[in-house]
């Protein structure tokens, strides 16, 4: 009976030290001790693309889903598609330096808000890069505002409205086209 | 050796340590009985946070996904689809898989 009982004690401290010896050689490849280990640490995830066309990192680990933006390491989302619905060039809207819109443009713009019906708009103005930074803030701004305001008379909800100046060139501004191309009001259609 | 053997397994068996490779690193894929799938296949919504801004919201059976709607200059969009706190869209259709909510 005393054998049996030291016989099994014997066994048991044996399983302790063998159980030691295992948690320690699967403890070197776990991240963590939850998951009894199993846990690589390593989570290779997949894209999802969402309906405005711009990428989300996404994983499935088991019975929990995690999601985050895709973007670059400045912070802009990698997408796509845009869902850039309007570019206005400003030459046909502004007289150089001003933010009135004519009265043609104001026509044009009032007809494209209605028959355009997005839930709402995001506007954005944009210069070259002739005049400095400060200034071109503050005219992008004044144009964008001015869009806005024929927007909110149609009837359109805008989201937003923003003057990025010169910092968001959509072309080089060594060449007069390429200037004229950044002269602008972009419109995001949210759909 | 052999005792060491039998005891590794039955401490795989019990959940204690390491079965094999343990888990795969890839996680592109919901492995689920019901709803196995590639998740480029999630279908989503919108949540409206306290603030009035957007988040492109999932359900996808034992699965939840939260990720934030942003415009192309990285800033997030509040469009007023809805009021903050409610939500737009079949974002539980995507998954067969039946749960409480």
């Amino acid at each position: 009976m005393l054998n049996t009982i030291s016989r099994g004690l014997r066994l048991f401290a044996g399983a302790m030290i063998a159980a030691t010896f295992v948690f320690q050689a699967s403890a070197a490849d776990a991240q963590s001790i939850s998951q009894g280990g199993r846990d690589s640490g390593q989570y290779i995830p997949t894209i999802w693309v969402d309906p405005d066309g711009c990428e989300h990192w996404a994983m499935d680990d088991g019975a929990e889903g995690y999601m985050t933006p895709h973007v670059s390491r400045q912070g802009i989302p990698v997408c796509r598609r845009g869902n850039v619905c309007g570019v206005m060039n400003t030459d046909q809207f502004f007289k150089t330096n001003s933010y009135r819109i004519s009265p043609q443009g104001h026509a044009r713009l009032a007809q494209f808000f209605q028959s355009t019906g997005a839930i709402s708009y995001i506007i954005s103005g944009h210069t070259d890069n002739r005049a400095s930074d400060e200034y071109n803030m503050s005219l992008s701004l004044n144009r964008a505002n001015a869009v806005a305001a024929v927007a909110a008379q149609t009837g359109a909800r805008i989201a937003d409205v923003r003057g990025y100046g010169e910092r968001m060139p959509a072309a080089a501004n060594n060449t007069s086209a390429g200037m004229a191309q950044n002269r602008r009001v972009e419109i995001i259609c949210i759909r | 050796m052999f005792k060491t053997k039998i005891l590794t397994v039955t401490a795989c068996a019990f959940g204690l340590t390491a079965c094999g490779a343990g888990y795969s690193p890839d996680k592109s894929i919901d492995r689920g009985i019901f709803d196995k799938k590639h998740l480029s296949q999630l279908q989503a919504g919108i949540w409206v946070d306290p603030n009035g801004c957007d988040h492109w919201i999932i359900d996808d059976g034992v699965e939840g996904y939260l990720s934030a709607r942003l415009d192309k200059y990285g800033k997030p969009v509040c469009s007023g689809v809805a009021q903050p706190t409610y939500t737009v869209g079949d974002f539980k259709g995507g998954s067969r898989l039946a749960d409480p909510n």
